[in-house]
């Protein structure tokens, strides 16, 4: 596979919040929100990315559009290394490529990943010159940073409070143009008033000039999205956009998105708790516990047969719309715990039906392919250890 | 099935603004049995709150009574509601008719343990028990929940989301109420929690022979908990059924549209529907039929008359000029 057909890979990604406050002395104790991440989207598809709350969806999506800084880990979107343009600051730009990189250069045969090869040439080319390799990175970086967040794009969960109540439509449209120095005033009112069609807000020229007091719930929602499309990005992180709106509306749009997720060759990450509307708006899926991926793979195939027990579970549990069809119990023990300072063990060992004497002991269990892209992160599924 | 709890009879209930009266309740009319559960589905600013808080009468200041009855039975022979002095109303509440609230586990108090609330609450309406006695039935009521008993002494603090709501389900059983209403209790909570409280809640309702009304956005959670649905719609019921007629063969078009519109993750992947359009604004809702400008089955006759609400086959009410056959489809204009 090219790496062109892959949008976005995140590899191992992680981000710890400190969990107290010390003035003096280092902290100890940090939650866990997002531990050691994998996965990719390619074009063309969107991901699903669903969990109960506190489980690291919306961090992992933060991280995305540069909104956290992450601990570790790297994320190369369409086969360019983004990760230092995901710090504010020069100096984690820079302690990230010592430590992805340059570490892993003293040592060359130990290369096995073809993406750290190519940058081992461009390491050769530089001569091997470690601070020509950074300032390779560093240099126009402000410049950088707002390239790479022109091609992703945020869709947040309440369109009540993401969009500025002293703005027009217009200008909350237009502004990313504005940020961007995209066009003339001229053509971003055509750019404007174009999408603002396609989102269904028509005809534009009744919407544009009002404030978003004056819409409905529903009616900012395509505000919102018109917001994130207008830059023509190449993935959007959507945080439950569809959550806060009524079901009536709701539907409209799930499939405006997916139109236009079509019309502009893009792809959705999308975060919710909400399986059935994953189903609908994703091909693929990423099941997060505590910041661990416990089961991903393509959707129908991960809901018809699911394998992880947590996501047994979460499918159990969901009501159906048919009062008379009888689902299964959920079998899962106890409730959601805080990820701070976290044993190694399985992350869903206190909660498992499954877990065998064995799941204590050993680390938390990597995720395995099982079938053709259905992969799962257990010792017992895998066969691995004996469960109950 | 026993004695009707509650009979609500042709209910309005409108709040006055400056522009005019919000018709948030427009002539409703019901009836729950003993033992019954009631589903009330609807999309947010239909009214479904209001019914709630008007059979209580926690009502804010502008809201007026405009014509209508509560007749509530607790066993003692049945009262208007709507016509009771507020010092008398006070003795229903709680003690006849309690109440869940929307992310009631908010409405904890923070600094109080959490056994010490509810006796509190107990003590209020039952002067004559002693403290150990309250503590006693608090106990009991923490077991029916679910909850463990020793946690009686701890601090809202130290309970997690899902077992704050089975306290303040506790605490809205504390009375020994006769009706019980349920206004989005599990929304806020994640879905495995909702499942064991849904079930929770079923399990006590059927066993005390309580009547229930269940107030949702989520027709997939009113599926699971309610024998009979009213369908909701700009502060009027539009259909009522056994949830079986109302989920098979819905008659109403916004009923029809509704449930089509829910995904779900088992069976085949069908297509969802959209119902084109906003909710009308209840200051000035629109002549005639309400939904009939969302309607893909509107005649000129829905945009002049108003469809009368009745009972098209034993138990199953309506409000429409042309009902869906059974079997047949319906398909909504999207754009």
């Amino acid at each position: 596979m090219k790496s062109d057909d892959i949008v976005l890979r995140i590899e191992n990604l992680r981000k710890l919040f400190p969990a107290e406050r010390k003035i003096f002395g280092k902290v100890k104790l940090f939650v866990h929100a997002v531990d050691g991440v994998s996965y990719e989207i390619k074009r063309g598809e969107s991901l699903a990315l669903v969990g109960e709350s506190g489980c690291g969806k919306t961090t992992t999506g933060k991280i995305l559009v540069g909104l956290y800084e992450p601990t570790s880990g790297r994320v190369i979107m369409e086969g360019q290394d983004v990760t230092p343009y995901l710090f504010e600051n020069q100096k984690g730009a820079e302690r990230y490529i010592k430590e992805q990189y340059l570490e892993k250069f003293k040592n060359p045969p130990s290369l096995t990943d073809d993406f750290d090869k190519n940058m081992y040439d461009l390491y050769e080319k530089f001569g091997k010159n470690d601070s020509k390799f950074i300032n390779h990175f560093l240099k126009d970086r402000k410049k950088k940073m707002i390239e790479i967040r022109r091609k992703v794009q945020m869709i947040f969960q309440d369109p009540y409070e993401s969009l500025n109540p002293r703005m027009t439509i217009f200008d909350i449209v237009a502004e990313p143009l504005n940020i961007h120095d995209i066009g003339t005033a001229k053509e971003r009112e055509d750019m404007v008033a174009q999408l603002l069609e396609e989102v269904g807000l028509s005809p534009a020229e009744t919407f544009m000039f009002r404030f978003p007091h004056e819409l409905s719930g529903g009616q900012r929602q395509r505000v919102a999205i018109a917001r994130a499309l207008i830059l023509n990005p190449s993935f959007v992180v959507a945080d439950e956009p569809t959550s806060m709106l009524d079901v009536s509306i709701r539907t409209g749009i799930m499939k405006l998105m997916m139109r236009l997720a079509q019309e502009h060759g893009m792809s959705y990450l999308y975060i919710t708790h909400d399986l059935a509307v994953a189903r609908y708006m994703a091909n693929r899926i990423v099941v997060m516990y505590l910041g661990k991926v416990v089961e991903m793979g393509d959707i129908e195939e991960v809901l018809q047969h699911p394998l992880h027990p947590y996501t047994k579970a979460l499918l159990a549990a969901i009501p159906v719309p048919d009062p008379e069809y009888k689902r299964g119990e959920p079998d899962i023990k106890g409730s959601v715990a805080k990820p701070i300072n976290p044993p190694p063990r399985c992350r869903f060992y206190d909660r498992c039906p499954l877990a065998g004497r064995e799941c204590e002991k050993l680390p938390h269990p990597d995720l395995i392919e099982i079938s053709k892209d259905h992969w799962v992160a257990c010792h017992v599924v895998t066969g691995e250890v004996k469960g109950k | 099935m026993g004695r009707t709890v509650l009979k609500v009879d042709n209910l309005k209930m409108w709040y006055k603004t400056k522009m005019g009266y919000v018709r948030a309740v427009d002539g409703i009319s019901f009836e729950l049995k003993e033992g019954e559960s009631l589903g009330i589905v609807g999309e947010s600013g239909c009214g479904k709150t209001s019914v709630s808080m008007t059979i209580l009468r926690l009502l804010p200041e502008n809201a007026e009574f405009k014509g209508g009855h509560i007749f509530f039975d607790d066993g003692n022979g049945s009262v208007d509601l709507v016509s009771l002095p507020e010092d008398e109303m006070r003795k229903y509440r709680w003690k006849g008719i309690s109440m869940i609230f929307q992310a009631a586990m908010n409405s904890l108090n923070p600094v109080y343990k959490v056994g010490d609330q509810i006796v509190e609450a107990m003590l209020n309406h039952f002067p004559d028990m002693s403290i150990d006695e309250a503590r006693e039935k608090v106990a009991q009521l923490f077991q029916l929940v679910g909850l463990d008993p020793k946690r009686m002494d701890q601090y809202p603090h130290q309970y997690s989301g899902g077992m704050k709501q089975r306290a303040i389900i506790a605490m809205a059983l504390s009375c020994d109420p006769k009706l019980i209403i349920a206004d989005e209790p599990t929304t806020a909570l994640d879905v495995i929690v909702q499942d064991r409280i849904l079930k929770e809640m079923k399990k006590i309702q059927q066993k005390l022979n309580m009547a229930m009304i269940y107030i949702s956005h989520d027709i997939a959670v009113i599926a699971e908990v309610s024998d009979k649905i009213a369908v909701m719609y700009a502060g009027k019921f539009v259909e009522f059924a056994d949830s079986v007629t109302i989920f098979k063969n819905p008659a109403h078009p916004y009923t029809y549209g509704l449930m089509h519109a829910f995904p779900s993750v088992v069976g085949p992947k069908t297509e969802l529907t959209t119902i084109p359009g906003e909710p009308p604004n209840l200051l000035n809702p629109p002549k005639g039929c309400r939904f009939a400008p969302r309607c893909p089955l509107a005649t000129d006759e829905c945009r002049e008359r108003e469809p009368e609400y009745r009972e098209i086959e034993p138990g199953h009410w309506l409000a429409c000029h042309h009902p869906i056959e059974r079997g047949k489809e319906v398909k909504f204009d999207e754009k």
